[in-house]
């Protein structure tokens, strides 16, 4: 298996993991609870499509306003769910 | 997928430019639509809470193992064709575009499954945002098999990144929207 080969797989079988985290907490904890944990593994789910599956990894710079711009959306979310 | 875009100057994106704009342009139509139904949401909480109670958890935590799992082959794909097992590479292409077919099956099952309740798109303001975002999804979904299939017959290196990258938006969009139609009651 080569390196990038390894990358990929690493991140799929991560990419699941989190799938079937985030449906454990949802089923798990009072929803108002697990919104934030819900909200943080959809955010890690899209980082590492974007690092991996999309190989923004070779492009720090875009990497890291991908990821501030996707953080400060989560925050938005989680800021108007509970605002309700 | 690194090995595959050596050609690209350090520090810029991979693949073509106008690609990434794609990507950001959809993100910021799915984004602004999640952020007007959080808004939305703030009007009438107990009855988005009483709407999501309809929906199908399990089976849209399916479909996102689905699109990872497809995204995944897809990548794979690209990685193939550059080493040139162009056989694997389409074999893989074909397999990603059957799991997007396997997406739509289970999103259309949970369609066919709110018709039977009666449940339609102006039923509450939550199915409206419900049906407008998915199904937008849904035919960006249906266009990447498209895209896909094609580039298994056509199978140009280029070709077949920018169809894997599309496929790869389409990914990154449902796991924003996944949790937020679905989980955030």
């Amino acid at each position: 298996m080569t390196m990038t080969t390894h990358i990929l797989t690493r991140a799929w079988i991560i990419l699941v993991a989190l799938s079937l985290i985030a449906a454990a907490v949802s089923l798990g904890l009072p929803t108002r609870l697990a919104a934030p944990a819900i909200l943080l593994l959809a955010l890690l789910k899209a980082r590492i499509i974007l690092s991996d599956y999309l190989d923004l990894k070779s492009a720090p710079p875009w990497q890291r306003g991908f990821t501030l711009t996707l953080t400060l959306f989560c925050l938005t979310l989680l800021g108007l769910y509970l605002a309700a | 997928m690194s090995q595959t875009h050596s050609l690209n100057p350090p520090g810029t994106p991979p693949g073509e430019l106008m690609m990434w704009v794609l990507i950001i342009s959809e993100l910021l139509v799915f984004g602004a639509g999640l952020l007007a139904f959080m808004g939305v949401r703030l009007t009438d909480p107990s009855g988005f809470a009483e709407a999501q109670s309809h929906l199908h958890r399990t089976g849209a935590a399916l479909n996102t193992g689905v699109l990872v799992t497809s995204g995944y082959l897809a990548a794979r794909a690209l990685i193939w064709r550059k080493a040139l097992a162009r056989t694997k590479a389409r074999l893989a292409l074909i397999a990603a575009a059957a799991l997007g077919i396997v997406f739509l099956i289970i999103e259309g099952a949970e369609y066919a499954d709110k018709a039977a309740q009666g449940i339609a798109w102006d039923t509450h303001p939550f199915f409206t945002f419900y049906y407008l975002l998915t199904g937008f999804h849904a035919a960006h979904v249906v266009a990447g098999i498209a895209l896909l299939l094609l580039v298994a017959w056509r199978d140009d290196p280029n070709n077949i990144e920018a169809s894997a990258q599309f496929w790869h938006m389409v990914d990154l969009v449902w796991v924003l929207l996944f949790p937020v139609i679905y989980l955030l009651g």
